[in-house]
């Protein structure tokens, strides 16, 4: 084990390395430079002065430098400073960060828990109605887009029967955590979650279709099994065997995707971020982009790069707490 | 080499090659079945409004007129000449949905077609070839995976700039991978397999095992992939083109017809619901028709 993680390390490193020369570059690509973007707005701005500012930015470097600096700085937990604000960059995405992930954990859970009764249900009652039914919510649920989701929930939930307010944010839910234990107040949580609900809602919807259709399918699949049969010949209860023995052994494909969904995931939050002008990490980097920030894009996909990476590296981790079978090479 | 392919070569007759008694079959069976047919028929539909639009439309997707600013659709107005209802520039929503289809059923074609045969190829050169070229494509993969694909789409998007092709080549760029691990994997395990062996004893060359027996066996696996990504085409395109990242307006497409209905959401839900209902209707028939055939092709598979 221990091996297994020092070699995965490594070629996390490794791909972090290559992940920041390519997007590097690629941005550099990108017709326009941050000072053209900066001085958009601005006619009475002369070459020279913009060289001048070029310069102070360092963006006269050659490119190999201007990369190598950065790399080198990031040894350091340095993510170096946003060209826009003339701040560290780490700051700014960590503070758009708690959104998106209060965003993106809120949408696994609900995913999680619309997926796991969907997905088991259609498999325990396989060709029978019930899971007819289950399946073409399922395929509804997939063929939907987020976006398009999140406009019919405001329509609803916001506009006509102004339940939940229509886009926004509520404050983070640490800070509402915090007004519970010092001051005994719940009114900021309330004021978090009541924010948090549509999008999260629009995110979990999309991801718990995928999610309840691997669920079917893992399932359908290990109740085939021969020790299923045997399970259940040894007269253990329905409902033992479906817990016990099948409902362990169909989470491990799951795990898996989930795992590879952190990308859906994220993906969809750059869009739900957007339908409900929520200040997370989505939002963020499309104005960083427009903005010709060079190092805080650079910032938040090595951010997202090592979160990814992370990811998948404990969801290989987690396998063999499900599965003893399985052995690290 | 060519005496060889002249040869009648025992190992042909374990791939299953789509002769025109397999494609009988394969109609027949969809026949059969609600799921087929329902995803057939909605994708039907949706490839004769892009082809039809010209002919069907009542108006030019782009032209606007006072008369038809916000003009209410056919039930819930007694005038027909807006059926669908208008936009906020007096444009007619039936041609843009119609219009609009081409857009979307263009990007999803030519994407997955391309980033299949690339992502195919690579797979397939990768997996026979080991070695460097082997440890060259996955890394590429592996590095690809580790960021998340909206970041590469929008980075690709401002280099390029926004627009048709720009999309194309960020959502190609986005898929490839998955053809590419799908492909390797299938070669990998074909290759060892003996009828594969048996041909490359009798003198197959790579070329020859790789075109005519390896790939030939996961022609079903690549068909099944590449029909559920395109209903992921069509939401990625239409998301991009929501965000205003991709198709660029004055080309009719639902994604920028969404992101304009959504200002006028509470006075006109129908420049809503109609390019709403057009992406829905498609990709659930896209869905459909995809599920189906990895019912078919693969029964062991019945139930992913």
């Amino acid at each position: 084990m221990g091996a297994f993680l020092i070699r995965r390390i490594i070629h996390m490193a490794a791909v972090l390395v290559a992940v920041l020369v390519i997007v590097s570059l690629l941005l550099r690509l990108i017709p326009g430079d941050p000072v053209d973007a900066m001085m958009s707005g601005n006619p009475g701005m002369t070459q020279e002065n913009m060289d001048m500012v070029r310069d102070q930015l360092g963006l006269n470097d050659p490119i190999p430098e201007q990369i190598w600096d950065y790399a080198s700085g990031l040894l350091r937990g340095d993510l170096g400073n946003s060209l826009r604000f003339r701040a560290p960059v780490l700051p700014l995405i960590t503070e758009k960060l708690g959104p998106t992930i209060e965003l993106t954990g809120f949408a696994l859970i609900i995913a999680i828990l619309i997926a796991l009764p969907l997905g088991m249900i259609t498999a325990l009652h396989r060709d029978r109605p019930a899971d007819y039914i289950g399946s073409i919510i399922a395929v509804l649920g997939i063929s939907v887009p987020a976006f398009l989701l999140g406009i019919l929930f405001i329509l609803l939930f916001a506009i006509e029967w102004r339940i939940f307010p229509p886009a926004g944010y509520g404050g983070s839910i640490t800070d509402g955590i915090r007004a519970i234990i010092t001051d005994g107040d719940f009114g900021p949580i309330k004021e978090s979650f009541r924010y948090l609900f549509l999008p999260g809602l629009t995110l979990g919807i999309t991801i718990a279709a995928y999610n309840a259709r691997m669920i079917r399918s893992s399932m359908v699949e290990v109740l085939r099994q021969d020790y299923i049969r045997a399970a259940r010949s040894k007269g253990l209860k329905h409902s033992t065997v479906v817990m016990r023995h099948a409902f362990r052994n169909a989470l491990i494909p799951v795990i898996t995707i989930l795992g590879l969904q952190m990308g859906y995931l994220l993906s969809g939050a750059f869009v739900v971020e957007n339908v409900f002008a929520w200040p997370g990490i989505g939002r963020f980097s499309i104005q960083a982009l427009q903005w010709r920030d060079y190092p805080t894009i650079q910032g938040v996909v090595m951010i997202t790069a090592l979160m990814f990476l992370t990811i998948n590296l404990l969801v290989d981790v987690l396998y063999a707490f499900i599965d003893p079978r399985i052995r690290f090479h | 080499m060519t005496a060889q392919t002249s040869t009648p070569d025992a190992a042909t007759t374990f791939v299953v090659p789509a002769s025109p008694t397999g494609w009988r079959r394969l109609l027949r069976d969809l026949r059969r079945s609600t799921k087929g047919m329902t995803g057939a028929i909605l994708v039907g539909l949706a490839i004769l409004a892009a082809l039809s639009a010209p002919i069907v439309a009542p108006h030019q997707p782009t032209s606007q007129a006072v008369r038809g600013r916000f003009a209410e659709p056919f039930f819930l107005d007694s005038s027909t000449d807006y059926p669908l209802g208008g936009d906020n520039l007096g444009r007619d929503i039936l041609s843009r949905v119609l219009y609009g289809a081409r857009a979307s059923l263009a990007i999803c074609f030519l994407v997955t077609i391309v980033a299949a045969a690339v992502g195919s190829v690579l797979g397939a050169v990768a997996g026979f070839r080991g070695g460097v070229i082997d440890t060259l494509i996955m890394r590429t993969v592996d590095l690809q995976l580790s960021i998340p694909f909206i970041l590469l789409a929008m980075i690709v998007l401002a280099v390029l700039g926004p627009g048709f092709w720009s999309v194309f080549v960020a959502l190609a760029l986005a898929l490839w991978v998955n053809y590419a691990r799908l492909v390797r994997g299938e070669t990998l395990r074909i290759r060892e397999m003996e009828y594969v062996l048996s041909a490359r004893t009798i003198g197959a060359n790579e070329r020859r095992l790789m075109t005519k027996h390896v790939l030939p066996n996961m022609l079903h696996s690549i068909l099944v992939l590449a029909t559920l990504d395109m209903a992921f085409v069509i939401i990625f395109e239409a998301s991009l083109t929501f965000l205003g990242l991709g198709i660029q307006p004055p080309t009719p497409t639902w994604g920028y017809m969404l992101s304009e209905g959504r200002n006028y959401l509470q006075e006109s839900p129908w420049m809503t619901v109609f390019p709403g209902g057009a992406i829905i209707l498609t990709v659930v028939g896209i869905n459909l028709l995809g599920d189906w055939l990895r019912d078919t092709f693969d029964p062991s598979l019945r139930n992913r």
